[in-house]
């Protein structure tokens, strides 16, 4: 109905808004390359499949079973200059895809949590999930021997990140009811203790101070296809399950008690919605450091603009997100030396939050 | 006779400890609208919230539509009982349509958008409530009254066959309570069964059925309007000294109630 065509016109638009930012940053760098060949390269990358080849496989030793596969066959071949089709496909457009997802991520579980407490000042890390990935990383960096399973950096974060989640869960939850206000207090309480907790591994770091220093500010250089397939793996799919329950957190917002009365089960989608955005923010963090902002300002940012129906709001907040950091992490890589990205976050998205604010009709949240 | 859509049955409950409601039973019919009175704190939200499986029950049992209230799921209990709070959060920009929407949710699937169906009841919630010209301005910009009819259109839309109102006219000028009054009126005469919380005792005596008086969580009195409001029963529960008459315009009690110096006075005369 009216709600789903607003929602596809929005995500629509803002997917394309995502494409074109995109193309135009894998243009910017050290070595500029002109969109029209930009376009070539990602052409030629796209691959269709192109038929079915049949192949015996012997099982067993003795039986042949015959087993399809799908035969890729890229669709295009440009002619391009193929350091070009390196730097792009090697270098700069990992980091974009890695930018978008993580903006991506971030703002949708923003806009969730901003939903889920009612509160304009929630964002994705409000119940320790920032802080937890970062004594993660932290420790990694500090004493990677006292990481267990070999984890590895981002390993560490994730973990360290899911786990503070699901501690503040805990200490919030009584009698199976976990009440928005003490899971707000417990989430600060800990964000604090863990804020000691890294302050005490920096001052012990020695040479690693630079490498924490430098993760705790958000970062998405040096990405590469394996940094980015397993969050754009998850990060989908975590989404889905979001959107699916957008419709919920809109009659959340009304409060709890009104919320039963209307049919929803308050506690369980509660419970989801938290594990799912807690799940949403660890796979973020672990890939790309604290990237403060883009989980505060980009909800309210499209809150403003379409309003506060989830079902629209939340798929273009989180596609908003996306744009929102590949341009921001073009013009923090852009300059003569690279800036970390969180920094240009706050320093253009707080002018330009302002200035929509002033603009604007504020009723609520 | 098919039973009542409503039965609480000797339903009691405790809250931190402290016994709010001990042993009370209602029925509510089709087309019957049930008016609940007594003091503040005499228990009549909670037995709302307790009818809706809001609040657990030490003892007893609410059955709705013939199933108990504690056997059904949140989103099976949304489409047999509508709220009408006293007051709610409406303090995001949700327009007066979507959330009277809401009030479908427990009808359509989690994938699921609104179909047809949901938007004539949504629209006919809307002409009930007379809210049709305001139902693309934001809740945030109504008025307290027009509030108050959004979340009457909003329980309507749910289109459930048992109706509980907690104080739908408290924070109302009498313009506004009556009209209120009337509309869940003839959504009662529709075949809804209602339970309406009602502090003005002689709006209630007006416009509902049969009246419940409670007192400390108990039921005191019970049955039709003029049984109910007699001054031995309001002195009684209220604690204060009440004068029943009768409205000459209405033709329904009417209740004047006197202070506590004159039932002082009263006391030593005695």
């Amino acid at each position: 109905m009216r709600v789903r065509q607003r929602a596809v016109t929005w995500s629509l638009g803002l997917t394309t808004v995502l494409a074109v930012a995109g193309t135009l940053s894998a243009g910017i760098g050290p070595v500029s390359i002109p969109p029209a060949t930009v376009v070539k390269i990602l052409l030629n990358a796209v691959s269709l499949p192109a038929g079915i080849e049949v192949a015996p496989l012997s099982v067993a030793g003795t039986l042949q079973v015959p087993v399809p596969t799908l035969q890729w066959q890229s669709a295009v071949a440009y002619p391009v200059d193929s350091t070009a089709e390196t730097i792009i496909m090697r270098v700069r457009l990992p980091r974009i895809v890695l930018a978008a997802t993580v903006g991506f991520a971030l703002a949708a579980a923003g806009t969730v949590m901003q939903g889920f407490f009612r509160n304009p000042m929630a964002d994705p890390s409000i119940i320790g999930v920032s802080s937890g990935a970062a004594v993660g990383a932290v420790a990694a960096i500090v004493a990677p021997a006292a990481i267990p399973f070999g984890l590895g950096l981002r390993g560490a974060a994730f973990l360290g990140a899911v786990i503070t989640a699901f501690v503040v869960y805990l200490i919030a939850t009584d009698g199976g009811r976990t009440p928005v206000a003490t899971l707000l207090l417990a989430g600060v309480a800990i964000q604090a203790f863990l804020g000691a907790v890294i302050a005490a591994l920096q001052l012990y770091s020695g040479e690693g101070l630079r490498a924490v220093v430098h993760w705790l500010m958000g970062h998405l250089g040096n990405a590469g296809w394996d940094d980015v397939t397993i969050t754009l793996l998850i990060v989908p799919v975590l989404f889905g399950m979001l959107l699916a329950y957008a419709r919920d957190l809109n009659v959340l917002l009304l409060g709890e008690e009104a919320a039963a009365g209307l049919g929803v089960e308050v506690e369980r989608t509660k419970r989801l919605l938290l594990a799912v955005s807690a799940v949403l923010t660890a796979a973020a963090v672990a890939v790309s450091g604290v990237i403060g902002f883009v989980g505060l300002i980009v909800p309210h940012m499209l809150r403003l603009v379409v309003g506060p129906d989830h079902r629209v709001l939340l798929p273009a907040a989180a596609l908003g997100g996306a744009s929102f950091l590949v341009i921001t992490d073009t013009i923090a890589r852009a300059g003569a030396t690279e800036i970390p990205v969180g920094i240009v976050t706050a320093a253009l998205g707080a002018p330009f939050f302002l200035y929509l604010l002033r603009s604007r009709e504020v009723h609520a949240l | 006779m098919s039973d009542p859509p409503l039965v609480v049955d000797d339903v009691s409950v405790t809250l931190g400890g402290r016994a709010v409601l001990s042993g009370v039973s209602l029925t509510a019919e089709r087309g019957e609208l049930v008016g609940l009175i007594g003091p503040n704190g005499a228990g009549k939200t909670t037995l709302l919230r307790a009818i809706r499986g809001g609040v657990p029950t030490t003892a007893g049992s609410v059955t709705v539509t013939g199933r108990s209230v504690s056997s059904l799921s949140a989103r099976e209990i949304g489409r047999r009982v509508a709220t009408v709070p006293q007051e709610t959060e409406l303090s995001f920009g949700f327009s007066v349509e979507q959330a009277v929407a809401m009030g479908r949710h427990a009808h359509i699937g989690r994938f699921g958008t609104p179909d047809e169906t949901d938007q004539e009841v949504i629209a006919d919630a809307l002409a009930r409530t007379s809210l049709e010209s305001l139902a693309n301005r934001p809740v945030t910009d109504l008025s307290g009254g027009e509030r108050q009819r959004v979340l009457l259109a909003r329980a309507l839309a749910q289109a459930t066959p048992v109706l509980l109102l907690d104080e739908p006219t408290a924070s109302l000028d009498i313009n506004h309570a009556i009209r209120t009054l009337e509309t869940v009126r003839s959504v009662v005469d529709d075949g809804t069964a209602a339970v309406a919380a009602i502090h003005d005792l002689d709006l209630a005596a007006r416009y509902c059925d049969r009246l419940i008086l409670l007192a400390e969580g108990d039921v005191v009195a019970a049955g039709d309007p003029e049984r109910v409001l007699t001054s031995e029963t309001l002195d009684d529960a209220f604690d204060a000294t009440a004068v029943v008459s009768r409205d000459e315009v209405t033709d329904t009690p009417r209740v004047t109630a006197l202070s506590a110096e004159s039932t002082a006075t009263t006391d030593e005369e005695e």
